[in-house]
């Protein structure tokens, strides 16, 4: 049972630890939070879906196109909404995403109307056994797959000289600039692989649950749990923070209650917030005048 | 300088003129029209409670539908669980929503600024909606709840020119009070703190009891806008004050202006007014609002109110700067 829970919590915290590793790539580079990004995640798994329902597409091919997709929208916003308001007030930032986000919402409510879409199951690997413990081909994939890419992610960020100069410019926009780094570009391609890394967690989601326009708000709030639990503003933190919010939800809604699984999450930024507001691997915020 | 400024204050006692000429309002309606104006009323209130944070205190927040929805949710329970007449839940739903002020920004008491606290109050709201729907004995659940319009002192409240006649002098007293709230000691140090505030604090200002101050306020000013929407409604239900509720209010406040007394009120009558032809369609509504944050963002980011301003001095931004 314990176990069993574990590793549904995993599989569920993988998304999770997309998620809030998604928000704080573009958080990082461009210090906005992407109020809107649950709306990605939904963007992407719908865009998969049409790809692979109405014009037949096959899954994998479907969802790599719906990625890069996603990764030009998310290009385009940054150029034509955030580019012209930046160095405005970040109330301002915010509102152009949470609007944009409600924007794409309203757009695939247009179309899909209040139906609830079930996507056709894609994977068919039986469930393997290890004495009590059922390990589901979904989970599997969502494991797998999330793994390798935060391998590459994080291989990517310390070992090679582009990981190198995003690292300069999270250090000093102004040093980075100095050392010649095209630092709005830069902005640009945050946004978009923000958007792209939302829209791998919209389409690990499609086969496994319904779609609905709404469906992002609620993956939203939970990647902001995981990335105050890990600490705002660390990668690393990020990651390890969704999967222990997948993992709590699951013993939370097991041990406890199932209908507290819902709301796991906001008494998570709550008492975290309280308690030890840096999270778990966040600096501490100096003050300075 | 002095001089210049006390006739321009003396100048927006025109303003008054607005009420006024509002009381005439119910002979020239139809009951359609008169049911629009009791609504603008209503979100007047909550754009102006929304402003107060957003725009006057410079946080962002997004509790502003859960103060609205404990305002209800407190007036509905007051009126069908305790039987008190509607009047009477109103200075309490306005206590409720102040008490959700505090709740939402508590944090900042422990130094939780920006994104955090913009974080916290997204959490308190979505937590406050999952109450509604999960304690079902007090608020009735997904059916919602329905608030009592039987005779009150005298008023006969299931008629909407009672309702606006009512609903008009509460808005009134609260913008008025807002004003002042803004023009004192405290409403300085609202707007302090959202200019610099460690600037602030060195002048011996407590900025974070500010910053709860402030949301207690706009907490107060939105729950009763709650009451409100109860009697006005009749029945209260958790999707009220949902996330599409949430971008209305954020558009009304930009739309307006950021931080201007006239601006709320411009930008929740404009926008009342236009929602019923784009609710037809599902998803519409969304698209809508979302566009119309957008454009004024890039467009006119200091709203109706700077539109105005260069039309007369009186419409001047005094509270808000950027």
């Amino acid at each position: 049972m314990f176990l069993q829970l574990t590793l549904s919590g995993v599989s569920q915290g993988a998304i999770y630890a997309l998620i809030a590793l998604s928000l704080t790539v573009v958080y990082r580079s461009t210090t906005i939070v992407s109020f809107g990004h649950g709306d990605f995640v939904m963007a992407g798994a719908f865009l998969t879906y049409v790809l692979v329902v109405a014009i037949g597409i096959a899954f994998l091919p479907a969802s790599l196109i719906a990625i890069v997709a996603m990764f030009l929208l998310g290009v385009a916003f940054s150029r034509g909404l955030i580019g012209p308001i930046r160095g405005g007030p970040h109330v301002g930032l915010a509102l152009m995403s949470i609007s944009f986000g409600f924007t794409l919402r309203g757009i695939a409510r247009t179309v899909w109307g209040r139906e609830v879409l079930p996507m056709p199951r894609v994977f068919d690997i039986d469930p393997i056994f290890i004495g009590s413990v059922v390990i589901t081909g979904d989970a599997l994939f969502i494991i797998s797959i999330v793994a390798v890419l935060l391998v590459v992610f994080f291989t990517v960020l310390h070992f090679t000289d582009i990981g190198k100069m995003v690292q300069a410019v999270y250090q000093s926009e102004r040093g980075a600039r100095l050392i010649g780094i095209d630092v709005e570009r830069f902005h640009n391609f945050s946004w978009g692989l923000g958007a792209a890394l939302g829209a791998v967690a919209g389409v690990l989601i499609a086969p496994i649950s319904l779609l609905h326009p709404d469906l992002g708000a609620s993956f939203l709030i939970k990647g902001f749990a995981a990335m105050t639990l890990g600490g705002f503003g660390s990668l690393a933190g990020a990651v390890l923070g969704g999967l222990l919010l997948g993992v709590a939800e699951q013993y939370s809604g097991a041990y406890i209650d199932t209908t507290l699984i819902d709301i796991t999450a906001y008494l998570l930024i709550i008492a975290v917030l309280l308690i030890r507001p840096r999270g778990l691997f966040g600096r501490k915020v100096v003050v300075k005048v | 300088m002095q001089t210049s400024t006390g006739t321009l204050s003396k100048r927006r006692r025109i303003f008054w003129l607005v009420p006024l000429i509002a009381l005439a309002l119910p002979l020239l309606t139809n009951p359609y029209t008169q049911f629009i104006a009791n609504a603008m009323l209503i979100y007047t209130l909550v754009t102006l409670g929304f402003s107060v944070v957003i725009g006057n205190l410079g946080q962002l927040a997004f509790a502003n539908t859960a103060f609205f929805g404990i305002g209800a949710y407190a007036s509905a329970i007051a009126s069908t669980n305790l039987g008190l007449p509607w009047l009477a839940t109103v200075p309490l739903a306005g206590l409720a929503g102040a008490f959700g002020g505090f709740l939402a920004s508590a944090a900042a008491l422990r130094g939780i600024r920006l994104y955090y606290l913009a974080i916290v109050t997204m959490a308190f709201g979505e937590l406050m909606r999952w109450f509604y729907t999960h304690t079902g004995v007090l608020t009735g659940g997904t059916d919602g709840l329905p608030v009592s319009r039987e005779r009150d002192f005298g008023l006969a409240l299931t008629s909407d020119t009672v309702q606006f006649y009512v609903f008009l002098i509460i808005t009134c007293l609260l913008v008025a009070g807002t004003v002042n709230l803004l023009r004192s000691r405290i409403g300085r140090a609202i707007i302090a703190v959202r200019e610099n505030e460690i600037a602030t604090a060195s002048l011996g200002i407590p900025t974070s009891q500010i910053i709860v101050t402030a949301f207690m306020w706009s907490g107060f000013i939105v729950g009763i806008a709650g009451a409100m929407f109860a009697l006005h409604t009749g029945r209260v239900f958790p999707e009220s004050f949902g996330l599409t509720q949430l971008i209305v209010n954020f558009a009304m406040v930009l739309v307006g202006g950021l931080g201007s007394v006239a601006g709320a009120v411009l930008g929740a009558v404009a926008l009342t007014a236009l929602p019923e032809y784009v609710r037809a369609f599902p998803g519409m509504e969304e698209i809508f609002f979302g566009v119309i944050v957008m454009v004024v963002l890039l467009v006119m980011p200091k709203g109706l109110a700077s539109l105005l301003a260069r039309v007369s001095p009186i419409f001047q931004q005094r509270y808000h700067r950027d």
